[in-house]
């Protein structure tokens, strides 16, 4: 009898308190997003099981939990705090993307940088509110609307807060939809949105493709070196796609490489969401936080292309600027569907896949940036 | 948690957000610009080497009012797609995503893929990229 009364001692449903109870609610909730309303199923679905997992409670010192050395989530994790997997993620993310349109249109590029600028209120907002400066850079990354590189960096400055750094950058990720069409109809006009951009552009060669990889990481890493984790993996992904010498590496790299690192991501960073290291007054700022970096991020794009426009003769439609976000392609997708609800005509995804595209390199070099300062 | 603009001095906060914004602009503008020089120069070498007349870059058409004419940009958005919906799936699917997001000629662009072998029947009534 004591025995069996020791054995339910240590169950879970003997050890659950009603932080692991709401955190696995939490886990349940974005499986349901993902699988039901399909939003960023990619990742949610393995972030939400993880939680689930993550949060089962478990008598410590068996080497069961991601926080105790030696357990095989602790191993698996190593991939997320080493900032393996977010590099194996850009490896993929290079050998998927496509920058013609980019290359044909340089000028959006500026959306993207100017899209970054929630990275920088954020900084300021989250070391006004107490966080310390690597906290503080961890939370700004989010502004950056890239999981991979807010997981790379959170791992790098503070470790601590990756749980809930990804949480938050995947969350709103997921819910694009909803934060930014009411601010870009807020900071434009209906005139505005009607702008109709220029569908023939100029033909980029196969060369051009080839030798962007190269110069791009030759000016991006030499200008913020800390970036090279990122934008080195995600340069020779793109390499390998567009050089057309090494299809069987570039479809490896775009498919079973990617997408073993993101399940193994996803899951980790879930299962790192334990209750009794996540529920913190620190995580609800982040989250606070969170969504005011992607807003402003959203807003600096959209006024950024509206100052633009004081000086283009060609006027560019300013909805462009919250593509600038790096979150590909659901920004674009959005921006488009925006532009159509005022024209069905006008035809913008491919103008905003190029911000897109500016928008990962962007935050990427940002990541790089913080690091550097905070390391100095 | 309070509200302290304090502690962003006490940080060097104004410091950083400053520079890293005149440097992520600065670092994109400088890229923005060689890359709209990149066809002209790779143009200056391709003369320098061959000695014969570079083939002037001519407008492509890769939007909307074309969209078929491209290949490139008509597989590039139809795999966007097709992000969410695994490696193999249902053309009836695609359709109906590309009819939501408004797609010019649906029917046409995916005849248009499989004819071109960038959509592959599976053979179990699905599909998957050609390079998936």
């Amino acid at each position: 009898m004591e025995l069996a009364l020791d054995f339910l001692k240590n169950t879970g449903f003997a050890m659950a308190d009603w932080r692991y109870l709401m955190m696995i609610l939490i886990g349940i909730l974005f499986c349901y997003l993902s699988i039901a309303k399909k939003y960023e199923p990619l990742l949610l679905l393995p972030i939400g099981f993880g939680i689930i997992i993550g949060n089962i409670p478990f008598f410590k010192g068996f080497g069961l939990g991601i926080y105790e050395d030696n357990s095989v989530l602790h191993y698996l994790y190593f991939g997320v705090t080493s900032g393996l997997y977010p590099s194996i993620v850009f490896l993929g993310l290079g050998a998927m993307t496509d920058f013609s349109s980019m290359l044909a249109r340089p000028k959006l590029m500026l959306l993207g940088a100017a899209a970054q600028m929630g990275i920088y209120f954020t900084l300021l907002s989250a070391l006004a509110l107490g966080f310390d400066p690597k906290e503080s850079a961890s939370v700004a990354i989010i502004g950056g609307a890239d999981g991979p590189t807010s997981i790379f960096l959170t791992a790098k400055l503070a470790p601590h807060l990756i749980g809930p750094v990804a949480i938050a950058a995947y969350s709103y990720m997921a819910l694009i939809p909803i934060i930014q069409p009411p601010i870009m109809r807020l900071l434009t006009t209906r005139r505005e949105r009607l702008i109709r951009m220029p569908d023939t552009e100029r033909h980029v060669s196969r060369k051009e493709l080839v030798f962007f990889p190269v110069v791009g990481v030759l000016l991006c890493c030499f200008l913020a070196p800390a970036s090279i984790p990122l934008l080195g993996p995600f340069f020779l992904g793109n390499i390998l796609k567009v050089s057309g010498v090494v299809d069987r590496l570039a479809k490896t790299a775009s498919s079973a490489v990617i997408d073993t690192a993101t399940i193994f991501l996803g899951f980790t960073v879930g299962a790192s969401t334990q209750a009794d290291v996540f529920i913190t007054p620190k995580a609800l700022g982040i989250f606070f936080l969170g969504s005011i970096a992607f807003s402003i991020a959203t807003a600096s794009g959209v006024l950024f292309a509206k100052l633009m426009n004081l000086f283009l003769k060609e006027k560019i439609n300013p909805l462009l600027g919250a593509a600038g976000v790096s979150a590909v392609p659901g920004s674009a997708r959005e921006v488009h569907l925006t532009a159509q609800k005022e024209d069905p005509g006008n035809y913008l995804l491919m103008h905003a896949m190029a911000c897109n595209a500016s928008g990962v390199i962007g935050s990427a070099i940002c990541a790089g940036i913080l690091w550097s300062f905070m390391m100095g | 948690m309070i509200f302290d603009l304090s502690r962003i001095a006490a940080n060097n906060g104004w410091a950083m957000a400053f520079t890293g914004a005149i440097l992520v602009l600065s670092g994109l503008s400088i890229l923005a610009l060689i890359i709209s020089q990149l066809h002209k120069i790779i143009g200056f070498f391709e003369k320098q080497t061959k000695g014969l007349p570079v083939e002037e870059t001519k407008p492509a058409p890769v939007g909307h009012a074309d969209l078929l004419n491209d290949l490139e940009a008509t597989v590039t958005l139809y795999q966007s797609l097709t992000a969410g919906l695994g490696e193999r799936f249902d053309l009836a699917q695609l359709y109906r995503l590309a009819h939501k997001d408004q797609l010019p000629h649906p029917h046409l662009s995916l005849r248009t893929l499989r004819e071109n072998g960038f959509l592959i029947a599976s053979g179990d009534g699905t599909f998957s990229w050609k390079n998936a």
